[in-house]
């Protein structure tokens, strides 16, 4: 069938809007847009084959900067796929600790994410008061691992450094404070009339498309498939009770309503660990040996999976990283951005489904 | 000193813009400009004005490793800034190539190589403070007195 | 009306607002005690152990150079990924980098380093370059930088039925000169990195 088609707008891969370099080219009739496809390959740096060879103290490293924005799951699901290959214990202290770190970075992770709507969409009040709120959970994650964004916390056999009883202190205080800060932040999300108008019934992703499209994380359960969290799988979360929570409208609004509750669910659930955590070594040592393994983690943006393979040594063999936001921009393109009504809610769409394109293309 | 001269470098150090491009990084030093525009750090109280237009921009912040898709592209957003510029490298990746300078990599560091480099911020990733620091002490340099030096 | 007006302009064009409004600025924020820094040497003395370079997951970014003072660990700034490594690996204390890298004296956590040779016994053809050049092997008989001909039992690398072998694994210093004086890479050295955590240990 023939299209008509009046111009075809590429958006990027410099665009004062993105943080990252992706250009999306959007065939448009008018204002409206027909369809959209996504043209990466900016970011390229063969991580994989960088990795092979190693012992898991460079890998380790290489694996958190596969996207900066997010390193703590991308270490902690290495070293996990690592600790399952030679069935290397984990104290508890520890374990609890790995799930502190990585819903502080995810907090952190999602109220970037919303930031960057709420400055596309031009709410720029509302997009500092976030960021704000973002220095203070930076402020956590540096107290416990000594560094803002590529931690360098979590080691085969347990973490780096223990939680002090004067940071865990802290850090309930600060959490009350964080908490009280997003719950008025996401009412004034909530309840603002431009922001319904910008967001509200735009980029709808249904739940059929999301299935097909194998969308992953805050995109997925904002269309309603809560079992796309695999934190469900994961047996500290499962000891500490986690129940993911999911909408069902598809559209901008509910993307990122999403990602307030789920960074409200994130401080429930690390008081949660506060609460019992027990004393005890942070380290059991160990170290890698051969084997592989194939090992999913829920990053911020779904689901992250690793397939690792060693020699007797520890060195990784073969290594394979699935990212979540290639999904995610696949839906984003193929099903958002399908007839969204003007040219202008483009990059607010893209932006909405929290873009990795570091991760991406690794 | 003429009194143009005069008032041109008092508008330059009041008002920098600041264009950003990630020439293929892991996102950390990103997210570290990012944090500059955060209400703590407050980047504009300087003057300092973060958004990605080239062509408005006074200071393009280079962040990344250097890929083979920029090759040509970062040269075209360099020649796009308007006189007087400057570039400053954030983080390690542009100075060093960082963890990514292993055999088989894909990436093209240093940074300098391709474009001219006034400052570098080492780090990986930097802390904004620094960023903000190094955007702070390259302004002066680079701007205050431009068309006499230039003569 | 007039009166208002004027009360709005004198609210807004007070002197200590205005100057604040065109001059005010705070000072670039200071680093927080516990963030982890460059590592700064703390003048205990090195021992050239070399343990902080085969840690250091970055690529040129440490080095044990001789001073007049001895040993010294330089860090080369714009490699350096500030990840304290090193700091956990010394054995000797002599790096430090922030309050929180100081946990592991009072928690006694630690990296220990153990090292692994392997012998692909299908390559190897039993020249024993690698004993000869072993720096351990010269250092317990020193007749084996010579002749090559072993006096004792106790050498780290020994050629027995015309293959290598690794006789006492644990003496290695894991330097991996027997691997760069291989002719056909049948050895490889692994270093194998442990993260331990030993509360009942006294310091």
């Amino acid at each position: 069938m023939k299209r008509t088609v009046d111009v075809s707008i590429p958006v990027g891969p410099i665009h004062p809007c993105w943080k990252e370099p992706a250009r999306v080219k959007c065939e448009t009739k008018g204002e409206f847009v027909l369809s959209a496809e996504v043209e990466l390959g900016y970011m390229k740096k063969g991580i994989e084959r960088i990795m092979r060879g190693r012992p898991w103290q460079e890998v380790m490293f290489l694996a958190e900067r596969v996207c900066g924005i997010c390193s703590v799951i991308h270490n902690m699901v290495f070293i996990e796929a690592l600790e399952g290959i030679s069935s290397i214990p984990v104290p508890e202290r520890a374990a609890l600790l790995r799930v502190i770190v990585n819903e502080l970075d995810r907090m952190q992770s999602h109220i970037l994410a919303n930031f960057s709507y709420c400055y596309t969409i031009e709410h720029e009040t509302l997009a500092m008061y976030l960021l704000d709120v973002r220095e203070k959970v930076m402020d956590e994650l540096e107290r416990i691992t000594g560094a803002r964004v590529t931690c360098a916390y979590i080691v085969p056999g347990g973490v780096r450094f223990d939680l002090r009883h004067e940071d865990a202190l802290r850090l309930r205080a600060n959490l009350a404070a964080i908490e009280d800060e997003i719950i008025r932040y996401t009412g004034m999300f909530e309840n603002g009339p431009m922001i319904a108008l910008r967001s509200k019934r735009i980029g709808i992703l249904t739940k059929e498309d999301a299935r097909e499209a194998c969308a992953v994380g805050p995109t997925a359960r904002a269309s309603g498939m809560p079992e796309s969290d695999r934190r469900l799988y994961h047996p500290t979360y499962q000891k500490l009770g986690f129940v993911p929570v999911s909408r069902e409208e598809g559209d901008n609004f509910a993307r990122i309503m999403m990602r307030f509750q789920e960074i409200l669910q994130s401080i429930a659930l690390i008081r949660r660990c506060l609460d019992t955590l027990p004393e005890g070594p942070v380290r059991g040592g160990g170290i890698p040996g051969a084997g592989e393994i194939a090992y999913s983690g829920e990053a911020p943006r779904g689901e992250l999976s690793y397939f690792i393979r060693t020699d007797a040594a520890g060195r990784i063999v073969d290594i394979a990283i699935q990212t979540p936001s290639i999904m995610n921009i696949e839906a984003c393109c193929h099903y958002m951005l399908k007839g969204v009504a003007s040219l202008a809610d483009v990059p607010s769409t893209f932006v909405s489904s929290d873009p990795c394109i570091a991760c991406t293309e690794r | 000193m003429s009194l143009l001269q005069r008032v041109k470098n008092f508008v330059r150090s009041r008002s920098i813009h600041v264009a950003y491009v990630d020439v293929g990084s892991c996102n950390g030093c990103d997210i570290e400009v990012l944090a500059c525009l955060s209400p703590r750090y407050d980047i504009e109280q300087y003057g300092i004005y973060v958004h990605n237009n080239p062509r408005e921009a006074d200071i393009l912040l280079v962040i990344g490793a250097f890929t083979p898709g920029w090759e040509d592209k970062l040269r075209s957003v360099w020649d796009k800034i308007p006189e007087p510029k400057a570039a400053i490298a954030i983080g390690n990746c542009p100075i060093s190539g960082c963890l990514y300078n292993r055999p088989h990599t894909l990436i093209d560091p240093p940074v300098a190589k391709h474009i001219p480099i006034a400052a570098q911020v080492p780090g990986c990733p930097p802390r904004p403070t620094e960023i903000l620091s190094a955007v702070l002490a390259v302004a002066p340099v680079v701007f205050k007195d431009f068309e006499v030096k230039k003569r | 009306m007039a009166l208002s007006l004027k009360y709005y302009l004198k609210e807004i064009f007070r002197i200590e607002w205005l100057k604040k409004f065109l001059f005010a600025r705070t000072a670039p924020l200071g680093t927080p005690t516990y963030f982890r820094n460059f590592p700064e040497l703390t003048g205990k003395t090195c021992t050239h152990a070399l343990f902080c370079m085969m840690a250091c997951p970055a690529p040129g970014a440490i080095e044990v150079i001789k001073t007049p003072e001895g040993w010294q660990p330089r860090i080369h700034i714009g490699h350096c990924i500030r990840c304290g490594l090193c700091v956990e690996a010394c054995p000797n204390g002599v790096l430090s980098s922030g309050r929180i890298l100081e946990s592991m004296f009072y928690d006694n956590t630690a990296l220990s380093f153990s090292f692994r040779i392997d012998v692909d016994t299908d390559k190897c053809m039993g020249c024993g370059n690698c004993a000869v050049a072993c720096p351990v092997n010269k250092l317990i008989d020193a007749q084996m930088s010579f002749g090559g001909r072993a006096s004792t039992d106790e050498l780290l690398l020994m050629v027995s039925a015309g293959k290598c072998r690794a006789v006492h694994v644990e003496k290695c210093t894991g330097c991996k000169t027997c691997e760069d004086n291989c002719p056909n890479k049948a050895i490889s050295v692994t270093r194998l990195l442990e993260a331990i955590h030993c509360p009942e240990e006294d310091l």
